[in-house]
């Protein structure tokens, strides 16, 4: 890397005061007018690096060694006052959250116009002008009455141009975003990195994109960093780590991430976790050998360093040229053959949901969520419903579980009809599965009493030594060690809590379970885990399956049909092939088409 | 940083706890640590000096009153008076509230609009003048001041928790209990009030201090506990009269609430930051 | 934008009216339970039996209790609040010629409190990690612990009796006089022109307002404290940094107008408890206000001044609640429904 590059980390190490390391020696470098991805799961330390760059690390972390250079300045040499200069003139934040970023009791004119004064535009009139000017760029519709909004008042894609147009303003040499698409909707992801890429060529400014999407990463990164446990494991030119990748941490991630297209295959599963601060900083080899399926003795004893195996291709690894034979496991047991039953596990005809709203004066104002809905779920069959927000999903799932009332139409579950039937009779018919495993977890429960809290509504209850074991059982089905069981929520991962959600539903053996986004936030190995998960207890359990879920590729490789939704009706549905590989409705269309992106290519 | 604080709330919490403690102690073993019956009058030897200004003996270790009456042994006797309505007024409120308080935010819709609205035509009334006009009305009496403070201060407690309540009302958890078929009563007892315990006992404790205060102010105006009870507030109604002439009669009771009450507060601050820990969870990269 | 203020002023005092009716009904019923005969106390001692009950029959304490209510109610609406037993004159009066006095008190001690709780909150805040930080809670919690009572004695030690700098008694030196016109003694003394009646003035209001004002003043410091660390916390304060605001930029261009709104419900939800500070505030200093009439007429239990009196403080509690209101409503734009 010899030419002039407007940003270059060398050998960045952040701390704990303990001495535990978060960042492990990270290396990376960007060169003028690219957009550098650094892929990383959570844990990895990513957003540390945003905020090493901008001196805004959090209270008790500190850089214990390594340099980071801003286009030849040493900014760790920097003092706070110099350093701070450069922000917002010359590096750009885009954030995460569009929604909290930006001051709700301010106008969205007085926050831009504020920053422009900032940069050096002298009058009132200039910086409303050129604020008009930014937001047209950005593609918001009028902007000048924009100006005069609270932040509260726009959407969050709408929020995400305002903040990267006051990104770019200033033409910075660099912007930073730190996952600034996670909280959007697929179809304005979509649009929001179409942006940042066209804004970066229109200002010629370097771009560190940070995210876990590998897809994300492909589509608009002309070069990718893969960040494993605090350290720079690959780095190279997008296109050819996510196809060929050299390093098998990156191979790996590449074959736990459900396709859209292409072969329908099995997800690598990675047994254990990412090492966490604590461990990486005694370890003396690499640190993905626990895991790597083609570790060997040098691998544990020996770190190796990230080396150039080809020009502009840099990996750590012992033997990078192995990559290509880490490969999904065969699976031992017999094709995924199983009967579908003949009776409904759910019928709904016509069926909607009107919410009633009354303000202080007694009217009544109606709210039609969900529309004239017309589906089956036979038994044993695992149905998808695809949409975004507002589509009216969770407002199904609640009805169906019984947490709302039915309001017009039938909604039959297990044959029994949900408006007439006694509630107690659905107890062990149909479970849900929350999506937020922080809050459907009671934090001051262990997990053995969590697991069969399903049995405390029954009138007769277990022995101790029964319970012990339907503990080690539901644990067992979901893959988790029965030691889990004496531990208490907040001791565990984001995904080990989310298989004890699985658990918990299961107690009750009902014959529909309805996974409510289970996947969705969760690192891509761990949903890997969780998808094929769903496909084992599928050939065992003979349940049937409703997964809601925003992710296509998600609904593809687990489910058989899916629904799709929009806006409170179910505007196609159907098998889940045909549906994705040839959408009818443009509703459809434009999902699959958000979806799909570079595409990565599956398969050995 | 998170250690100084966390040893700071240790401290409070230690401090607080002790003095609230020997407070109370005092309460319940006056007849036995006070060295004189409290109304003993000892006429020749009135408005005498604490033990370490001039003139002082040690055999009246804080002085005497306007009437010769040993001012130690009234103040323990006085923080009798002072434990036997805080303790009972502030479980009495705390009942009374926390009931209201689980049914407004566990069920929301009209129970809510009728508890809430029932607060607040009651806060729309200062506090103190509140309990000084039910005393108007039912009289004088430690039973009246005690009913006088539920009656008053239950809204305090009825506001924060319903607040906390609906707070863990929106957890997953609580609706999967329902899914299970659990009825809401045992909802409620077993998911909702474990996590509001906590708040629970902080708010108790600071309801300790307040109602040591309402006393005194009652007292203060003889419209608390009948005159021949001692009480802290009516030493400092009489010491006032002869305050130029013996300012010790005054500054020790009012030290006594001073410390009573400050002891209560910072218990009540400790086991807040103690049993209610923020998880600033390391967000991982 | 003012169109929309008055709005919500409107719709909260609308809100109000039935629960001041409520409230009064329900103090009417309170005081109706007493063991104590009005007619009675408003004759004097020597009156006979007959003409005990002839004053009765005239009061209507015969009747029952909602035909009592409703001629009270009648009455008052009309601007008769009944006659003071104690004082033998219109409750109207009796109530009117203190009020001033107490307002200006309660003023004075809000604009005090407020200015020392927002120092206070503001100067902890920005010593935060430091010890001065925990100094500062500490203080705060020991002056908590000082009710206004309480504060207003030991300051009557310390300032009237060990170092005599301020007056203790009254509202101005004796002697003097000022000719009322609007009732405010402060700014009558002004417009006396006069300096050191001014002077007199102020010093006896003195101790009062401070005590008043720093009892209330540490659940200020508390709530700006508390709100301020909340408010550094979101993610749009991280977000002005990474734009290069510095630290002043960001407390007072940012923060604050967020960190302000519980402050701001604070005031108005407390503002209740100075008018309850003031009964003993007032008596303890001789003050002649609203509350110092209330204590002596619920020792002699003077009904239709007790009456009177809690629906001052009452309607007062409930306006400044709108009040609060409707500066929240200013403060916070997503409560406009936008």
């Amino acid at each position: 890397m010899t030419e002039r590059q407007v940003l270059r980390i060398r050998h960045l190490e952040i701390a704990l005061r303990t001495g535990q390391r978060i960042l492990n020696g990270v290396e990376l470098g960007i060169q003028p007018g690219r957009i550098l991805g650094v892929i990383g799961e959570s844990g990895a330390g990513k957003s540390m690096i945003g905020s090493a760059i901008a001196d805004t690390l959090p209270r008790g972390l500190g850089i214990s060694g390594g340099a980071i250079e801003f286009d030849g300045l040493t900014l760790t040499d920097m003092t706070a006052r110099t350093r701070r200069s450069l922000l917002g003139r010359d590096i750009g934040f885009i954030p995460q959250e569009p929604m909290s970023a930006l001051n709700p009791s301010l106008t969205i004119g007085h926050q831009i116009c504020h920053h422009l004064a900032r940069i050096g535009l002298r009058t009132a009139k200039v910086r409303r002008d050129r604020a008009v000017e930014l937001f047209a760029e950005v593609g918001l519709d009028r902007p000048q009455a924009l100006l005069d909004n609270y932040p509260h008042q726009l959407s969050g894609g709408m929020l995400q141009r305002v903040l990267i147009a006051m990104a770019f303003a200033s033409n910075p040499r660099l912007v930073i975003a730190d996952e600034p698409t996670t909280a959007l909707d697929v179809t304005i992801q979509k649009k929001v990195v179409e942006l940042i890429a066209r804004t970066r060529e229109a200002h010629d400014t370097s771009v560190l994109f940070i995210t876990h999407d590998l897809q994300l990463a492909a589509e608009i990164c002309d070069d990718v960093s893969v960040l494993y446990a605090g350290r720079i494991v690959e780095t190279g030119a997008a296109r050819r780590i996510i196809n060929a990748p050299r390093h098998p941490y990156s191979r790996c991630l590449n074959l736990a991430t459900p396709n859209l297209k292409g072969r329908m295959a099995r997800l690598m599963i990675l047994p254990g976790t990412m090492p966490g601060p604590v461990e990486r900083t005694g370890m003396k080899g690499c640190e993905f050998a626990t895991r790597c399926p083609i570790a060997e003795g040098l691998c544990r004893t020996a770190r190796p360093p990230l080396a150039e195996i080809a020009p502009g291709h840099w990996s750590a690894c012992h033997w990078p040229e192995r990559t290509g034979t880490v490969a999904v496991p065969k699976a031992a047991d017999a094709a995924e053959g199983f009967v579908l039953g003949s009776a409904p596990v759910l019928r709904a005809k016509g069926l909607g949901k009107a919410y009633r709203q009354h303000d202080w004066l007694g009217r009544v104002r109606e709210v039609q969520a969900l529309r004239n809905l017309d589906f089956e779920i036979r038994e044993g069959e695992f149905v998808g419903i695809v949409g975004e927000s507002g589509s009216g999903k969770s407002s199904l799932t609640k009805m169906i579980v019984g947490l709302e009332d039915v309001t017009s139409g039938v909604l039959e579950v297990a044959g029994l009809d949900r408006a007439t039937a006694p509630r107690a009779a659905f107890f062990d018919k149909v479970q849900l599965v929350f999506q937020d495993p922080q809050s459907a977890l009671n934090p001051r429960r262990r997990i053995a009493s969590l697991v069969t809290q399903a049995l405390e509504g029954r009138a007769h209850a277990l022995s101790k030594a029964d319970q012990k074991a339907l503990v080690t059982e539901l644990l067992g089905k979901v893959m988790l060690p029965p030691d889990v069981a004496g531990r208490f929520p907040d001791q565990l991962s984001g995904g080990q809590k989310q298989r004890v959600n699985i658990a918990r539903a299961l107690c009750s053996n009902p014959r529909l379970l309805i996974a409510d986004e289970i996947v969705s936030g969760l690192d891509v190995s761990v949903q890997a885990q969780i998808l094929e998960l769903l496909r084992a207890l599928r050939r065992e359990a003979g349940f049937s399956l409703l997964l809601v879920s925003h992710d296509l590729a998600v609904v593809r490789h687990v489910c058989d049909r899916t629904l799709v939704m929009c806006k409170g009706e179910i505007v196609e549905q159907g098998p889940v092939e045909e549906v994705f590989s040839n959408p009818l409705h443009p509703y459809t269309r434009e999902l699959v088409a958000a979806a799909q992106g570079a595409g990565i290519d599956g398969g050995p | 940083m998170m250690g100084r604080n966390y040893r700071f709330a240790d401290l409070g919490l230690f401090i607080g706890g002790s003095f609230a403690a020997l407070v109370l102690i005092c309460g319940i073993f006056a007849p036995w640590i006070a060295p004189y019956h409290p109304n003993d009058q000892e006429l020749l030897y009135i408005l005498a000096p604490p033990v370490w200004a001039e003139g002082g003996t040690a055999e009246h270790l804080f002085g005497t009153d306007s009437l010769g009456r040993d001012t130690l042994s009234r103040l323990i006797y006085g923080a009798r008076t002072a434990m036997t309505v805080a303790v009972a007024a502030s479980f009495g409120a705390m009942l009374l509230g926390a009931f209201f308080a689980h049914l407004a935010g566990y069920f929301g819709g009209w129970v809510d609009w009728i508890i809430s609205r029932t607060v607040e035509v009651w806060l729309s009334f200062p506090p103190v003048v509140l309990s000084m006009l039910l005393i108007t009305g039912l009289g004088i009496g430690i039973d009246k001041v005690i009913l006088a403070i539920v009656l008053v201060d239950w809204t305090r407690f009825c506001r924060v928790l319903r607040s906390e309540v609906q707070v863990v009302r929106g957890q997953d958890y609580v609706a999967f209990a329902r899914l299970i078929g659990l009825s809401h009563p045992r909802v409620i007892m077993k998911e909702i009030f474990p996590a509001t315990l906590p708040m629970l006992i902080t708010l108790l404790s600071l309801q300790m201090g307040i109602s040591v205060v309402v006393e005194a102010i009652l007292s203060f105006v003889a419209m608390g506990v009948p005159s021949d009870v001692p009480a802290w507030g009516q030493m400092i109604a009489d010491a006032r009269i002869d305050m130029y002439y013996a300012p010790w009669g005054l500054a020790v009771p009012i030290f006594a609430i001073f410390l009573t009450v400050l002891s209560f507060n910072l218990l009540g601050d400790g086991l807040r930051r103690r049993l209610d820990p923020r998880q600033s969870a390391e967000r991982g990269a | 934008m003012i169109l929309a203020i008055l709005r919500v002023i409107g719709r909260r005092l609308l809100a109000i009216v039935p629960v001041f009716a409520v409230v009064t009904v329900l103090i009417f019923g309170a005081l109706r339970i007493l063991p104590v005969d009005p007619a009675q106390m408003s004759l004097p001692p020597s009156a006979t039996i007959e003409q005990v009950e002839a004053k009765r029959e005239a009061m209507g304490l015969n009747r029952p209790i909602w035909e009592q209510y409703a001629i009270w109610a009648k009455g008052a609406v009309a601007g008769d609040l009944g006659e003071s037993s104690q004082y033998r004159m219109s409750t109207v009066d009796v109530v009117l010629e203190r009020l001033p006095a107490t307002i200006e008190l309660v003023v004075s001690a809000l604009i005090f409190a407020v200015c020392v709780g927002m120092a206070g909150g503001l100067l902890i805040f920005t010593a935060r990690g430091t010890v001065f930080e925990s100094v500062g809670l500490v203080v705060t919690s020991a002056v908590m612990a000082l009710p206004d009572f309480l504060l207003a004695l030991l300051f009557i030690l310390l300032f009237g009796v060990l170092i005599p700098i301020f007056p203790v008694n009254g509202r101005l030196d004796p002697g003097m006089q000022v000719p009322s016109h609007t009732g405010f003694l402060l700014i009558d003394a002004m417009l006396t022109g006069d300096f050191s009646i001014f002077i007199s003035a102020v010093e006896h209001i003195a101790l009062p307002v401070m005590a008043l004002g720093l009892a209330f003043s540490p659940t200020i410091v508390r709530v700006l404290h508390a709100s301020l660390i909340n408010t550094y916390q979101q993610s749009y304060i991280l977000q002005a940094r990474l734009r290069g605001l510095n630290g002043r930029e960001i407390l007072f261009g940012q923060a604050l107008k967020n960190a302000i709104l519980p402050v701001v419900i604070l005031v108005g939800t407390q503002f209740g408890g100075l008018f309850g500070g003031t009964l003993l505030v007032e008596m303890i200093f001789s003050f002649p206000g609203l509350g110092n009439l209330m204590v002596k007429a619920m020792q002699l239990a003077d009904l239709s001044v007790i009456m009177a009196i809690a629906l001052i403080y009452c309607a007062t509690t409930l306006i400044f609640n709108s009040v609060a209101d409707a500066l929240a409503y200013l403060l916070n734009p997503r409560l406009r429904n936008g």
